[in-house]
């Protein structure tokens, strides 16, 4: 039994480190990632893919859990894959705006 | 519980019920995609269709003369089924066991049968070439028997997974008809075969039914499939979408019943088929305009060179339907000239158009299934290349200039009917081809040599 709750940075840094490959950008600066829930040693992952039926899906959601299990305090991982909402290009940060090569938000 | 937001605009998830979730169990180890099939089966396809291109390319370089030869000879027109067969239909084959259930959002119905199919075409592709060489056309029948059950396979394996498609969209409309269009140039190619060595059986004009199923090919299969996937693709890659997709489905139904009318008329020999031209030229023109839209709305700025030569083929596709048209005219004189410019209309559809367009999402597909193969088990423990890294930009620039410079050089030169011209443009274009094949290596070198590096931040997690 872990004596250490995860805490949120060493969460946050571990989904900085799962790469969109196509798009060459983490999966949070991308603003794929909804919401973390975290019970104990438990954490539910809410997110989406830049588009429906991603061939990506699947090795990206368990590229999360990998990532996660790899933090301290972390025992179980739930990713939730959801499509509403729908992810847009105005959910990434500037600095995945910038590195990717996007047009300013109208 | 805690609930730990990412960004502070972050969405709420909806309510679970409207939700499509996809719970993963805990230490799934596979990675096996929901949809598609093994990344080895499109592989070794656009592997066979990169063998395939690449020995045409050399043979070309030492048969110059086939450029500028009349089109209706043995070696032409098993140079012609090389590149067709061997080199189009492998990598679009392929792609499509990949790209239908990404595009359709279902699973392939069977990659069994997908495996058989690839055998089929192995030993049908090239003993057609071989024997087209040699012009045994009762051997061309039996090899092509091969390849037609492998055709036949495909067709069945495609129809099944369109039933499941979730929506019947412009992409799904595409890709049936496409391989309907498909089955009916292999059964066309067939017949041809059989009236060779039965010629009764055939009331139409050889050469008539040659150019029909040569259209029905590149027209009725791979320009739609191109037109339709790209309505997918596209928008995926530049992070736009369709802009109208009641505009997409009018440009496929436009080309469909230009297929349709103009395979007839050219294989009757009837000046009707202008009319049918201009249906073509119609959802073309449709086409533009939908895929320019989507360009305008896309979110991604910059156009990579993969896109670029797409676009440049598309650039071609609208040369080359002026070019039908001209040589579709009833008073069009039938002179040396005119049997150039036939040359030149077959080889850029098959090396400006078709080839092209291919060669650009190479750099997108390539990568991805190699990425998939090498890397997939290993996001978020280690540090894995992303797409765009697994081959150099500076060299694929160099080969999308060397290969323009070539095409148009050797569409002018069989235009001027010069040989050795026709010989230095094409050893230009060879040279773009080259420098695409050092990129495809480097891209499958990550499949024996994966570049793994280690995560930036070291996992806490202390070792068991």
């Amino acid at each position: 039994m872990n004596t250490h709750a995860p805490d949120r940075e060493s969460l946050m840094a571990a989904l900085r480190q799962v790469m969109d490959p196509e798009l060459g950008c983490n999966i949070v600066d991308l603003g794929l990632v909804y919401a973390v829930e975290t019970t104990g040693g438990n954490v539910v992952v809410t997110m989406t893919l830049t588009t429906p039926g991603c061939p990506m899906n699947d090795c990206i959601s368990a590229g999360v859990e990998q990532g996660l299990l790899a933090v301290e305090g972390v025992e179980e991982v739930e990713v939730r894959i959801v499509w509403e909402p729908a992810w847009t290009t105005d959910r990434m940060s500037p600095e995945a705006r910038r590195w990717i090569g996007l047009a300013e938000p109208g | 519980m805690e609930a730990i937001s990412p960004a502070s605009t972050a969405p709420e998830p909806a309510a679970k019920g409207r939700d499509t979730e996809c719970r993963i169990p805990p230490r799934k180890a596979a990675l096996a995609s929901d949809h598609t099939p093994d990344v080895t089966l499109p592989l070794r396809f656009i592997v066979l269709g990169l063998v395939s291109f690449v020995t045409a390319t050399v043979w070309l370089a030492f048969r110059p003369d086939l450029l500028v030869a009349y089109h209706y000879g043995p070696h032409v027109i098993a140079l012609t089924h090389l590149v067709v067969l061997g080199f189009i239909s492998s990598v679009v084959m392929g792609a499509v066991y990949q790209l239908a259930p990404v595009a359709l959002e279902t699973r392939l119905h069977s990659e069994r049968l997908a495996r058989i199919h690839f055998w089929c075409h192995l030993i049908g592709v090239p003993g057609m070439v071989a024997m087209f060489w040699i012009w045994d056309m009762k051997q061309v029948g039996h090899f092509g028997t091969f390849f037609g059950l492998g055709i036949g396979l495909f067709a069945w394996n495609i129809a099944r997974t369109l039933r499941r498609a979730r929506r019947w969209n412009a992409v799904a409309y595409g890709i049936a008809s496409s391989t309907g269009w498909l089955v009916l140039t292999m059964l066309a190619g067939l017949f041809l075969a059989s009236a060779k060595c039965w010629p009764r059986i055939n009331p139409l004009d050889p050469l008539g039914g040659l150019h029909a199923h040569a259209h029905l090919g590149v027209l009725g299969c791979f320009v739609i499939l191109i037109v339709a996937v790209s309505f997918r693709l596209v928008p995926m890659f530049l992070l736009s979408e369709v802009q109208s997709e009641r505009r997409a489905r009018w440009s496929l139904h436009l080309l469909n019943l230009g297929v349709a009318g103009l395979v007839t008329t050219i294989a009757l020999k009837s000046p009707w088929k202008l009319a049918f031209v201009f249906f073509v030229v119609a959802g073309l023109v449709v086409y533009a305009i939908e895929l320019t839209a989507i360009l305008a709305a896309r979110k991604r700025r910059s156009l990579d060179w993969g896109l670029r030569s797409f676009f440049s083929s598309m650039f071609v596709l609208g040369v080359l339907a002026v070019l039908g048209g001209v040589l579709c005219w009833p008073t069009l004189p039938a002179n040396g000239f005119t049997t150039r410019l036939e040359n030149v209309y077959g080889f850029l559809a098959l090396f400006g158009f078709v080839a092209w367009a291919i060669l650009g999402m190479l750099y997108k597909i390539l990568p991805f299934l190699v990425w998939y193969r090498a890397y997939a088990a290993e996001i978020g423990r280690s540090r894995v290349p992303v797409l765009h890294e697994m081959y150099s930009h500076p060299l694929q620039a160099v080969g999308y200039w060397t290969y323009t410079i070539g095409l148009a050089a050797t569409a002018l030169a069989m235009a001027a009917g010069s040989e050795p011209l026709v010989q230095a443009g094409w050893l230009l274009l060879v040279a773009g081809v080259a420098v695409f094949l050092v990129n495809a290596g480097r891209i499958l070198r990550h499949l024996v040599r994966p570049q793994l590096r280690p995560l930036l931040s070291a996992p806490k997690r202390a070792a068991a």
